[in-house]
């Protein structure tokens, strides 16, 4: 054991600037691995302790529509006889538009207004701007607190007053952050926070309109749980939902359990890439050590000696490695709070640091994949036969060795494990390793493939073209290694980008010349008709508003498929179908729409209820032209038997799009608000003046500017697409790093190759052409198998996964491949300077 | 010491099989020295290589000390090398990561000697590198990378010494070096020592002499001892 350790020392010492390379490759990985484990692990201490903070009390109750008398006396008398249950706030959050007072600004924005009582909140603090201390004083006599985005949007400042419905609120100060705020979620506007009978006396919860309303409780934390429960049960039916701050603190920290597991498989797959680089820095080091080996095994040493020595080595380098990555990642940590968030979404402080276990995983799973990477090529020195010093031998012999097959299936196994636990679920384990196997053998098959394409060039006249064509495949090349490592690098990039360009492309598309580009919604029955004599004359040439009638309603129950959907619970399994529809009736198809099973309605009103379904609704909930559907319309329950399926045109939002559509006569009557899309011209203080016009005219209306919330996509989509280029740059990176240290590792054959054909008359300048040939068409083949694979992943997943329109993005293709050219052919040459530089006598006498 | 009986070595040369050297009797007894002499390719190094089990034979066996060594597995080959077989090689095949005597504790080291260190310098300066003992092999001459090699062959006191053309790749005064280190090895320690040459008059100065051609030995060219009585 001591001499394995003591050679390991020195082999380490005489190796570790060739070889430590290729432990930076581990080192990025691990780095990924360590950093995104320990921010969101920073970041779940703090959520998850402030569970009662983000839903504002022990026990939150919500429902989405207005109480009805009989829920709100039941839940009345439930909480006075629980003594537990000691302070109750209730609140009522809607979405509404605001403007200045001042009529000289044309401005209106919709805001996310919360009505609160003086005993909100329960937990957590309310955090205002500018050291001011939130008391629900700030709220009485029609104050209001504002985000400060919002006094960007309006133009106003502190004093200055609001409207908001048709009642003025004065701003008393600008909101940081609120206890009972959803986080993350998609926002309508700005938050605005104002006293709750302000908000009821405002006017704005109209029948029909979108509004949240909350009851928060304070309870003895003994109790929690089985008033929780209790309270569950006893409203299940009833579309009252029930959350206790534990039940969100679980829900909570498994969310984050599975963000953080599914994030670092991203280190995981730089990690493996690093493993590659590795395997192929084994296959080389051994393949130099022959000799050596033969040397120990001549004066004595066995097989578990030269294992031994090798295998330590790429332990400690392995956790040279791990240790850089971690390094790396306290550099990334500390970095963070420049670009991150610093508190949570309840304003409390994160505390952005690596983590124990973070840290532990990192190297662990580094120096796991160091070790399994090697093994393989390793069990090698097994077969080194002492008598090479005696002769130069062929080739090893071709009888299957079946250990190295048996090493090769433990590895595969290993990786599995590694990928299943770092996931957090073995079957997301087997898919990903699945996936890299797939990903590697099918740019392993392209690369042979282009290899092969180029193998005429071996026969070309130029010397220079014959050689660099043959090098691709000379015996030793790390032609595959680099292949893999750029190509790959250069897919997840060109994958990405193009997937990138289709989406915005479908964007564009959406607000196309004529179709709609904004959209009120909260139109009262009795508004339809003043509403579109207000915007007729304003919107010319723009033809008219569409006025579509729309109500709310829920599945309660498909009839005549034996599938209860009776219970909330029931409804909850059938997944999407328990969701609140946008219901309209109409008497004809849309011009985005066909059918395509049974037949559309004419025109003539029926008191029998028939609805029209969307196909989606056919396929996935398995309702046919037949059944009976029940519905729940705003508390009403209408039964209405299916008629026809509709295909729709999504991407054609001109006339919306809805799943159920009713025949005229049997909604009619029923208390509803409409929607009305149109287009509002282009020129921006236009739009601003529209908006503010309407909000004074209809208070209670809400506009909705599809221009803006198209931008707001683009934005999201390029983060989302810079995330992700960011670790296919860090995946190139890793493979232009195995490429440098592939050529390194080759040196020793290149110069003695190179001083060869010096010696035979060739100058530097053609043995640089050769060499800048070579990696050319390594760079070139790279190129084209990433972008290619690349392309088809875009395709495919804009075919089946978001079914888009699909086009390629020849440009950034041919960009990426010749980028990719110039940094093999650049970094392949860069470190080769050595081999050219180095004269011919030095290189043949040092054999 | 060593016993050859009927040993072979036939290898594939392309698809055909080649004898590089046929069936062979041969016994040298402890303490003696063998000069193995032969023109190129005439089977001198595979011999030595049978000898030393590098290399396994296609036919017969090799016994070392009473011990049938083409019985033994690798690593038990290995062992037994360390033990009992000192190899020197044309080309030294020094191991060019470790110094000079970090090159000649290797052997001790796998044996587990705790005198190791003290043995490697007092070896090192038994060849005359006295203070080169840090320098790695690419700093050393071809003399002095040979002298570590011998140094290192002797390391565990082996009672066999196998030298392959230990001076071809010398000049004169160095090989003369070299071999008198070699041939002092064998009258002091007693160490049995084989050695390949070319050259006959080095050969002479052995006390056997085994001359190969075309891998069969050559009688008239040949002096070899007496066969141990069987």
């Amino acid at each position: 054991m001591r001499f394995v350790l003591r050679m390991a020392l020195r082999e380490t010492r005489a190796a570790w600037k060739r070889l430590l390379f290729f432990f930076a490759c581990l080192a990025l990985g691990v780095a990924a691995i360590v950093t995104l484990r320990s921010v969101i692990e920073s970041v779940r201490l703090v959520m998850t302790g402030e569970a009662r903070t983000l839903i504002g009390g022990d026990i939150l109750i919500t429902t989405g529509r207005p109480w009805a008398e009989s829920d709100r006396a039941a839940l009345d008398a439930r909480l006075a006889a629980e003594p537990a249950a000691r302070t109750r706030t209730d609140a009522i959050e809607t979405a509404t538009m605001a403007r200045p007072s001042d009529e000289r600004k044309p401005v209106a924005r919709m805001v996310e207004i919360r009505g609160v009582e003086a005993s909100f909140p329960l937990y957590g603090e309310v955090r205002l701007r500018n050291g001011q201390r939130y008391s629900h004083a700030l709220l009485d006599q029609h104050g209001v607190l504002v985000r400060p985005e919002l006094l960007t949007v309006l133009d106003v400042a502190v004093g200055d007053s609001l409207i908001i419905g048709r009642t003025p609120f004065v701003i008393r100060g600008v909101l940081d952050s609120e206890p009972g705020r959803r986080s993350g979620g998609f926002s309508l506007g700005p938050r605005v926070l104002v006293d709750r009978q302000a908000l009821v006396d405002a006017g704005l919860l109209g029948y029909g309109s979108r509004a949240n309303y909350q009851v928060m409780l304070r309870v003895d934390e003994a109790k929690v749980a089985a008033l929780g429960k209790a309270l569950t049960d006893a409203f299940k039916d009833r579309f009252i939902n029930v959350r206790t701050f534990r039940s969100t603190e679980n829900d909570l920290g498994e969310d984050l359990a599975r963000a953080e597991n599914y994030l670092s498989l991203v280190g995981l797959v730089i990690l493996v890439l690093g493993g590659i680089g590795v395997s192929s820095v084994t296959r080389v080091f051994v393949e130099q050590k022959l000799k050596s080996i033969a040397i120990l095994k001549c004066v004595g040493a066995g097989t578990r000696h030269v294992l031994g020595i090798y295998m330590t080595e790429i332990v400690a380098l392995g956790l040279a490695g791990s240790l850089m990555g971690v390094a790396l990642a306290a550099g990334l940590v500390a970095a963070l709070p420049a670009f991150v968030p610093t508190t949570g979404p309840t304003g409390a402080p994160i505390d952005y640091r690596l983590t124990r276990s973070a840290m532990a995983q990192g190297v662990l799973v580094g120096m796991l994949v160091a070790v399994l990477f090697a093994l393989v090529p390793l069990l090698r020195v097994r077969l080194v036969r002492p008598s090479l010093l005696l002769r130069e031998e062929s080739g090893g012999s071709r009888r299957i060795d079946w250990v190295r097959v048996f090493a090769v299936a433990i590895v595969g196994v290993a990786l599995v494990a590694v990928a299943g636990w770092q996931a957090g679920s073995l079957r997301v384990g087997l898919v990903v390793c699945g996936g890299f196997l797939a990903i590697t053998l099918v740019l392993l098959a392209a690369a042979w493939l282009l290899v092969w394409l180029v193998k005429p060039l071996r026969r070309a006249k130029s010397f220079v073209v014959r050689h660099a064509a043959l090098n691709l495949d000379r015996p030793g090349n790390q032609t595959r290694t680099v292949l893999l490592a750029v190509g790959l690098g250069c897919f997840f990039i060109v994958g990405v980008r193009a997937i990138e360009t289709n989406l915005l492309d479908s964007l564009n598309i959406t607000v196309g010349a004529d179709s709609p580009d904004m959209f009120l919604i909260d139109v009262q029955q009795d508004q339809a008709a003043p509403l579109a004599a207000f915007l007729t004359p304003r919107i010319a040439p723009a033809p008219p508003p569409m006025l579509l009638p729309v109500l709310r309603a829920r599945v309660t129950a498909v009839k005549g498929k034996q599938i209860s959907l009776e219970k909330l619970a029931d409804v909850r399994e059938r997944g999407s179908l328990a969701r609140e529809y946008t219901i309209t009736y109409r008497p004809a198809l849309q011009r985005n729409e066909r059918v395509v099973a049974g037949r559309f309605w004419d025109a003539t009103p029926s008191a029998t209820p028939e609805v029209s379904i969307e196909e989606g609704l056919q396929d996935r909930f398995k309702i046919q032209v037949g059944d009976t559907v029940r519905f729940d319309v705003l508390g009403l329950p209408i039964e209405a038997k299916v008629t026809s399926v509709r295909a729709v045109n999504w991407r054609d939002a001109r006339a919306g799009g809805f799943m159920f559509v009713f025949r005229p006569g049997s909604l009619d009557k029923a208390p509803h608000g409409f929607i009305a899309p149109f287009r509002a011209p282009e020129d921006v203080a236009a739009r601003a003046r529209l908006q503010r016009d309407l909000v004074a005219a209809f208070p209670n209306v809400s506009v909705i500017d599809l221009r803006e919330f198209l931008d707001t996509g683009r934005a999201l989509i390029r983060s989302l697409t810079l995330g992700v280029t960011i670790v296919g740059g860090l995946v190139l990176f890793t493979g232009v790093l195995i490429l440098t240290g592939a050529v390194a590792m080759t040196r020793f054959r290149r110069t003695r190759e190179s001083a060869i054909l010096k010696t035979l008359g060739a100058s530097t300048r053609v043995v640089g052409k050769l060499l800048l040939l070579e990696y050319g068409m390594l760079g070139a083949i790279a190129g084209v198998v990433g972008a290619g694979g690349g392309l088809v992943l875009s395709w495919a997943i804009s075919r089946w996964a978001i079914a888009l329109a699909w086009r390629a993005p020849w440009l950034d293709v041919l960009a990426a491949v010749a980028l990719t050219i110039v940094l093999v052919s650049g970094v392949g040459l860069a470190a080769s300077v050595d081999v050219l530089r180095r004269k011919p006598l030095a290189t043949l006498r040092a054999e | 010491m060593i016993d050859l009986r009927g040993v072979s070595r036939t290898v594939m040369s392309g698809t055909a099989p080649l004898t590089i050297l046929h069936p062979l009797d041969l016994f040298v007894a402890a303490g003696q020295s063998l000069a193995i002499t032969g023109p190129s390719g005439s089977g001198k190094s595979t011999l030595l290589g049978l000898i030393a089990g590098l290399d396994t034979p296609s036919s017969g066996r090799v016994a070392i000390d009473g011990v049938d060594i083409t019985q033994l597995d690798e690593d038990r080959l290995a062992r037994l090398r360390g033990e009992k077989i000192g190899f020197v090689f044309q080309f030294f095949h020094l191991i060019p990561s470790l110094t000079a005597l970090e090159n000649v504790l290797v052997p001790m080291e796998i044996a587990g000697r705790a005198d190791a260190a003290s043995r490697a310098a007092s070896l090192i300066e038994e060849v005359g590198l006295t203070g080169r003992g840090h320098h790695y092999p690419s700093q050393l001459s071809g003399g002095e990378q040979q002298r570590v090699a011998i140094a290192r062959a002797l390391a565990n006191d082996p009672p066999i010494l196998l030298a392959d053309e230990p001076t071809g790749n010398l000049d004169s005064a160095n090989g003369a070096h070299v071999m008198g280190l070699l041939l002092d090895v064998n009258r002091a320690r007693r160490t049995t020592l084989v050695l390949v040459t070319h050259d006959v008059g080095l050969a002479s100065r052995l006390h056997t002499q085994l001359a190969l051609k075309d891998g069969r030995p050559d009688p008239e060219r040949s002096r070899l001892a007496t066969a141990e009585p069987r």
